[in-house]
């Protein structure tokens, strides 16, 4: 039971990873970005293009590819995130996913469809009261805990923090106050299709990566931003980490049936409000009859 | 902005417009590969069934194959278990899509915009999951649920000529239906609707009713068309009910141009040539069609129809054109 529990923290960290650019276009832009997933899936093939070159050193191969995939994402927000602010959801959706399908692709013309497999860095496990704990996943948990405590600092103590923290909560007041808010928007984006990379690279050696692994996680992070509240970051964290722990849980008694829980705590997320006028409509309904 | 125009479309067109379209479809079935154009016209119906719910009232749905693979597993289903007869078949597969429809609108059509889209994908993938392993014992999971059709009458469904006159009739039904749904005073309001429903319900109309209805009715006929794939292909795989089948029917719809049934078919069928020829002559496919939409995206908003009503008009001059 100890080992789904860490099982749940560990999911719940890469999904966390993964969903705060996707809640923060969200927020802001009003944009369901699926590019997102591109990003995720290209900085892990970088990740694992650079391992050998800088001889299996897993804390620099990281952070190349985190820098390599930078320009990728300020080139999407530029070409095609920001010319979709204030178009319907539709179009922004068909795009995004254009962008999705023509990075897949790319990933199989460069690196093949086949599996990555890449191997635990640190290997090491610890034995608290006779549980075996991989080193690596507490390590991931604890590296999201510090990520959304800086994030924290971020959005309260720094400018540009402040300016987004200010833009989710009302756009046109921020930009009657001068500020150029498309600007603060794509440093948030960088931001976020970084964060996505991370937690894709940390993902790396306990999952398998495969050009698809984009497609994957999207479906899930997009319950994550929807339970959490869509723009709302503290809400990200915390829906992260409770779907990260429904999977493992389902997963443990009854494992097709992980991802599929998560859609259902989504659809009672996203239905709350409905079922009860569904129950108002019913009753009126036969109240006349 | 689309503005709402009614009045140019004489009913009698209805039926010119019908013997173009099954003209149109027996012309490519002499041309191209009979197996291809049956999967088109399958394909057409299920994306005409997406414009009603989409284009006319424009409820983005990402959980409108649910109701295709609902019709063809029940089908199957039917096929297997209770009568090999065909008709029955696709009786019983329209109304488990229809009261599924009834039960699933009732609470989703009270959410709007991506909350709508995103619990329609989740009951999509429910679905899914039930096909593929929840109700393995009836489905088969993922090793896919063989069925046969046995000949009514002259009727022999196993000869693909005929499934395809079957297919085409059902194709041209569902026009017909939905052009008369649509110019009606209900189609008039379901456009409203989309422009602004507020200002609609000003107007004294419970729009709650109106959505339910649409989307009961568009459901429905997506579940015609997943019937006919389980007589026509004899075999039901969870493939059939997979949430990202969505993409490819709104892709069609955008291709084609949405919000307009001549649309829908154009873009259903090139969607699926577009699909077809790539992937078996070009290795990435998957990057042409990202950058085919991509331009279509940020160019040809109102997709081929569009355009094509467009350069039509400029050719004749300022004229308005029903589209």
């Amino acid at each position: 039971m100890i080992e789904t529990l860490l099982y749940g923290f560990t999911i719940g960290a890469i999904l966390y990873f993964f969903s705060i650019g996707l809640s923060i276009t969200f927020g802001t832009m009003q944009i369901v970005n699926f590019a997102h997933g591109m990003i995720y899936a290209l900085g892990v093939y970088f990740f694992i293009t650079f391992m050998p070159v800088v001889g299996r050193f897993f804390p620099l191969a990281m952070v190349l590819a985190i820098l390599l995939s930078i320009p990728i994402a300020y080139i999407i927000e530029r070409f095609v995130i920001r010319r979709l602010y204030g178009e319907s959801l539709d179009y922004a959706i068909i795009a995004t996913y254009a962008v999705l399908l023509m990075g897949t692709d790319a990933i199989k013309w460069i690196w093949g469809a086949a599996p990555q497999p890449v191997s635990d860095p640190v290997g090491i496990g610890v034995r608290i009261l006779g549980v075996n704990f991989p080193l690596y996943r507490i390590f991931i948990v604890i590296s999201a805990l510090a990520l959304f405590g800086a994030l924290r600092f971020f959005f309260s103590r720094s400018i540009v923090g402040k300016i987004v923290a200010a833009a989710l909560e009302d756009r046109e007041g921020v930009r009657c106050l001068g500020l150029d808010v498309n600007k603060y928007f794509s440093i948030v984006f960088v931001i976020g299709s970084g964060l996505a990379v991370l937690g894709g690279v940390l993902y790396a050696p306990i999952a398998t990566s495969e050009p698809y692994m984009g497609f994957h996680i999207l479906l899930v992070a997009f319950a994550v931003v929807i339970v959490g509240g869509m723009g709302n970051l503290t809400g990200t964290f915390i829906s992260a980490f409770v779907l990260g722990m429904v999977i493992a849980i389902t997963g443990r008694f009854w494992s097709t049936a992980a991802d599929t829980m998560v859609f259902v705590v989504m659809a009672l997320v996203l239905l709350k409000g409905s079922f009860w006028k569904s129950w108002q409509r019913l009753t009126r309904m036969g109240a006349r009859a | 902005m689309d503005f709402i125009s009614v009045a140019p479309y004489k009913r009698g067109l209805i039926f010119r417009d019908m013997a173009i379209i099954g003209g149109a479809f027996v012309l490519m079935a002499l041309f191209l590969r009979l197996n291809w154009v049956i999967d088109f016209t399958i394909f057409a119906i299920l994306v005409l069934s997406y414009d009603l719910l989409y284009g006319y009232m424009g409820r983005l749905s990402f959980g409108h194959v649910l109701y295709y693979g609902v019709g063809a597993y029940t089908a199957s289903l039917f096929l297997v278990h209770v009568s090999p007869n065909p008709f029955w078949a696709i009786a019983a597969g329209v109304a488990a899509g229809a009261v599924l429809a009834t039960v699933i609108g009732f609470i989703v059509v009270q959410t709007q915009g991506a909350p709508f889209a995103l619990v329609n994908l989740a009951f999509n993938q429910i679905g899914f999951w039930l096909a593929a392993s929840g109700l393995q014992r009836f489905t088969r999971g993922e090793d896919g649920l063989p069925s046969s059709v046995a000949a009514v009458g002259f009727m022999d469904f196993n000869d693909k000529p005929t499934v395809f006159i079957l297919a085409l009739i059902c194709l041209l039904a569902v026009f017909l239906i939905l052009k008369i749904f649509t110019l009606s005073p209900y189609g008039v309001l379901i456009r409203s609707m989309k422009e602004n429903e507020d200002r609609v319900q000003f107007l004294g109309y419970d729009t709650f009713r109106y959505q339910w209805l649409t989307f009961v009715l568009s459901s429905t006929l997506a579940a015609l068309p997943g019937t006919l794939y389980a007589i026509f292909y004899g075999f039901v795989a969870p493939t059939v009910i997979v949430p990202f089948g969505n993409i490819e029917v709104i892709f069609a719809i955008l291709i084609g141009g949405a919000g307009n049934l001549y649309g829908a078919m154009v873009g259903a069928v090139a969607f699926k040539l577009i699909s077809n020829i790539l992937a078996t002559n070009i290795t990435r496919w998957e990057m042409l069609l990202g950058a085919l939409l991509l331009v279509l995206v940020f160019k040809f908003r109102r997709g081929l129809t569009g355009f094509a009503a467009d350069l039509l008009s400029r050719f004749r001059g300022k004229q308005a054109m029903e589209v």
